[in-house]
């Protein structure tokens, strides 16, 4: 499951520059808008600005503290948990480390299960950027979320769930394409290959089936009453 | 075939006949639609269908095609990040859509994608232009003559497997375009001190054009540029290679003293008009501190649909995630692009159609409902535009004729269709088509149902779109000019008062917003060039004529909250006296959104109150604009700068440029109210503007 956050914009390289939405932010739908932002307050006719609805003595004295707030006194605006705000802790304090081989394995596993349909050279690609993953994985060069996230792809892969693994090997070229650029294309390159050989076997298979039935019941032929 | 009819046309249930209303033919209905009856009616007729799409089924889908060009002349953490961006971006197109790449410094390289692990690449001068032709010979795109032989039948077309060499699609290749952009590097020719790098765009440009042009014409297809900093040599270049003479501003341009522009302009032109021709289009990433020749390069953009997205560095979250954005998909996970579309308008007799305006082009096309009188892109009722998404807005300006000075019958309707076909991002071809009608009204007895039918918000983008338009052509003063007498004749013709006397003038309420729009857009930095650089105006020229109605509006007039203690967030009135000191505001203008502290609140702020558990409710305040923000953010194409500042804040001017300087230093104690904040300018207020304009209304001179 991809992750929702927003991280700060670079200030250093672009003065402004706007925050970053994760990939899991950015591709879910709009919920109900707070506040929609597009109403304009016509001026008035006669020309004189509007005099504000608040009461600010001229000459500002030394201000006072902010309004205390009260049970009484709600804010006014429904503040609906921000996704900026900290995520829930659904995990455990104690996060279970993630083994290196509970993700090389099945990925392996997968590319010897591919070798006979897809071109050697491919295999081979695929098998180099795999080296990458273990080299970077063992020498500590990836992040915790990386990690994580490569467990569910794998795990969304043996479960021959396509979409979902793709979509994860999205998210991760999305929000942390630094880490990953290098080998993840060779990932993405087996999802398809597994795809594509998951699809060509059900096909075998259904044509199998289809001849054994052939074979029991001859259409066009009537049986003797 | 595809029928296309007015909703009040005649049909005939029985035979299965529709006569139209615009060419009076009578028609056969396809086969598809031989259920219809009066109590089965087709889509068509029913009035809230007023659009309605048709895919069609047959023909081939050709695949989307992406030919990213790319500067090498870049600082190192620029293009590590860019580097990035384009391997990221080939995760996120489809696996059967083309990809080639094309990258230039001071020479031009097309490289050739290959599985084979062996990158070949052709290397161009970037000082040379070349005809299409040349290219196409010099990469070998053009077929050699094919012996006959008796005995033989004729070959099929080779045609795909000659232009794959440097268009192959994404399934096969993206593993060794992955490691092709890895191992890119800066352009290796050194840059000497004072100097600036020798950056080919002109021809680069002109390459990926002549590229795509022999290999897949009228196809879809997107050239995207990727550059980080001004063309210095060859054809099109904006500026020389010496840092100490800078890059034209508009006083230059003003003094005649911008001796590359015309030369580049044209160059640009040309290349924009043939990709156009083809239906490709170009985009523009433009990122860095200085100008990049936004200013000679922007009809490549505004002529093929593409998008121009300026940013300071492709280390920015404002350029990664923008970029992020141009592949983002619907509900059905469809890009939300469209490519190589044609919109053609019909009219009823009554009207004409006098131009477009907008990301297209004319396609020439004349005929009975072409209009003599120009407006925009003229000339023609049918129109091309490469490169769509679902804001495209094209502004289309008709003309109504009376034949032969013929009264208008009353009750008469006048209609107008629009048909757009497009290539949708899935490659199925569709045809959209949109049919309105309208009832006549006499301006001189049914002013009142004129009245009431206006639609300030269309009419104020409709004009500001004009008003931008000549300004690229007319000096700054004409177009000021022009749209002031238009709206000084639209209060005569509409509003309320006795001749000679200004206090008595008054305007209903359908025109309530549309003096203060044509009063912020006369200020904006589409009219107003001052303040911005030539690429900086270019750019908001750019998206503003082609955005759709409410962004549109956001541009011409900021829209202004206030949030307070004192209730929910509310729009307030884009002028100095909303600016308090127990307010926060939020300003969105579309290319920025501002959140601008008030002086006390930055007070409390400072002192830390939104720590302390008992004045929750203010660390509620300052989070809920964020919040809103945050929601903009989320959906904006292009991400707009993020600007969180306060009272006293150097940032704040972005506040105060656009506010209505109704209090200034001028007139501050004039108006016996301390509210708000003075500004310092010399600009007229809208309360000068509105007497001004109430003055000329009622005047019997005008």
């Amino acid at each position: 499951m991809a992750g929702l956050y927003v991280k700060p914009g670079n200030k250093e390289r672009g003065w402004n520059d706007p925050p970053q939405f994760s990939y899991g932010l950015q591709t879910q739908a709009g919920g109900p808008k707070r506040t929609p932002l597009t109403k304009r307050v016509a001026a008035p006719q006669d020309g004189s600005p509007r005099v504000p609805t608040s009461e600010t003595s001229p000459g500002a004295p030394p201000m006072g503290p902010p309004p205390l707030s009260s049970k009484a006194s709600r804010p006014p605006f429904v503040g609906s948990c921000p996704p900026s705000s900290m995520e829930p802790t659904n995990f455990p304090v104690v996060e279970s480390e993630i083994l290196l081989e509970d993700v090389l394995k099945p990925l392996e596993r997968a590319l010897e299960d591919c070798r006979g349909h897809t071109k050697k050279q491919v295999c081979d690609d695929i098998s180099r950027r795999l080296a990458l993953l273990q080299e970077q994985w063992a020498g500590g060069k990836l992040s915790m979320p990386v990690k994580k996230r490569m467990a569910l792809l794998v795990q969304e892969l043996s479960s021959h769930q396509w979409d979902a693994a793709d979509d994860i090997h999205r998210s991760l070229m999305v929000d942390h394409v630094t880490e990953v650029s290098q080998w993840m294309v060779g990932v993405k390159r087996l999802i398809a290959e597994k795809r594509s050989l998951s699809s060509e076997e059900a096909a075998n298979e259904e044509k199998s089936v289809a001849t054994a039935e052939q074979n029991q019941t001859m259409p066009g032929i009537q049986h003797d009453p | 075939m595809v029928m296309l009819y007015g909703r009040k046309s005649q049909v005939d249930y029985r035979a299965k006949l529709w006569a139209c209303n615009f060419c009076f033919q009578r028609n056969q209905f396809p086969p598809a639609y031989a259920g219809i009856s009066e109590v089965n009616q087709p889509a068509e007729l029913m009035p809230q269908f007023s659009t309605v799409e048709y895919v069609i089924q047959r023909g081939a889908q050709s695949p989307l095609i992406f030919l990213y060009v790319v500067d090498t002349c870049l600082e190192e953490d620029d293009l590590q990040a860019l580097k990035e961006s384009l391997q990221m971006s080939l995760s996120l197109l489809p696996p059967d859509a083309l990809v080639g790449l094309i990258t230039f410094g001071r020479m031009v390289q097309v490289h050739e994608l290959s599985c084979e692990g062996i990158s070949k690449s052709y290397v161009f001068r970037g000082t040379k232009d070349l005809t299409a032709k040349q290219i196409q010979d010099m990469l070998g795109l053009t077929k050699p003559a094919v012996p006959v032989h008796p005995a033989r039948p004729a070959q099929p077309q080779e045609h795909p497997s000659i232009s794959s060499r440097f268009l192959q699609p994404i399934h096969k290749i993206d593993m060794n375009l992955t490691d092709l952009l890895g191992e890119l590097q800066r352009d290796p020719w050194p840059v000497p001190q004072g100097k600036r790098p020798l950056r080919s765009t002109g021809v680069a440009l002109s390459i990926a054009v002549g590229l795509l042009e022999g290999t897949f014409p009228n196809t879809g297809a997107r050239i995207m540029l990727f550059i980080g900093g001004p063309p210095t040599q060859g054809p099109g270049m904006v500026v020389g290679d010496e840092l100490k003479v800078p890059i034209r501003s508009w006083h230059d341009i003003e003094k005649d003293n911008a001796r590359f522009m015309k030369k580049a302009t044209k160059h640009y032109e040309m290349l924009a008009n043939r990709a156009a021709a083809n239906g490709h289009c170009v985009d523009i990433y433009a990122c860095a501190l200085d100008q990049t020749g936004l200013l000679e390069m922007k009809c490549c953009t505004n002529l093929t649909g593409g998008h121009m997205v300026m940013g300071d560095s492709f280390n920015t979250s404002l350029f990664k995630q923008t970029f992020q954005r141009i592949f983002s998909k619907d509900f059905n996970g469809n890009f939300r692009m469209a490519f190589g579309a044609t919109l053609e308008v019909k009219t009823s007799r009554e009207l004409k159609v006098a131009g477009a305006i907008g990301p297209c082009v004319s396609l020439n096309v004349k005929g009975p409902c072409v209009s003599e009188n120009e407006l925009g892109v003229g000339g023609t009722s049918q129109w091309k535009i490469c490169g769509l998404d679902p804001t495209s807005t094209l502004g289309i300006y008709f003309e109504v004729v009376n034949q032969h000075n013929a009264p208008i019958p009353q009750g008469g309707r006048g209609a107008i269709q629009f048909v757009t076909h497009y290539q949708h991002s899935s490659t199925q071809r569709r045809i959209r088509v949109t049919t309105i009608a309208r009832n006549w009204a006499d301006a001189q007895s049914q002013l009142k149902h004129i009245e009431a039918a206006f639609d300030q918000e269309a009419a104020a983008v409709l004009m500001a779109r004009l008003g931008v338009f000549r300004a690229e052509s007319e000096e700054g003063p004409d177009v000021l000019r022009w749209l002031d007498r238009q709206l000084i004749r639209l209060c005569q013709k509409f509003g309320q008062y006795t001749k000679e006397d200004p206090a008595s003038f008054r305007l209903s309420d359908s025109f309530s917003l549309y003096p203060q729009f044509m009063f912020h857009l006369r200020r904006s930095p589409f009219l107003q060039v001052f303040n911005n650089s030539p690429d900086e105006s270019s750019y908001y020229r750019h998206h503003f004529a082609r955005q759709d109605l409410t962004q549109s509006l956001i541009m011409i007039q900021p829209i202004l909250y206030s949030y307070s203690f004192h209730g929910p967030p509310e729009p307030v009135l884009l002028d100095s006296s909303s600016i308090l000191a127990d307010r926060i505001l939020l300003m969105d203008t579309f290319f920025q959104i501002v959140i601008y502290l008030g002086e006390t609140i930055a007070q409390w702020q400072k002192a830390g109150y939104q720590d302390m558990p008992e004045y929750e409710n203010f660390k509620h305040l300052l989070q809920a604009p964020l919040d809103d923000a945050q929601e903009i953010l989320h959906t904006r194409f292009p991400m707009p700068r993020y600007i969180n500042t306060e009272h006293g804040g150097s940032q704040a001017r972005f506040l105060l440029s656009k506010v209505n300087p109704s209090q200034t230093h001028n007139n501050l104690y004039a108006w016996g109210q301390e509210t708000g904040a003075p500004i310092l300018t010399d600009d007229v207020s809208l309360q000068v503007f509105m007497d001004h304009l109430k003055k000329l209304a009622v005047s019997s001179a005008c």
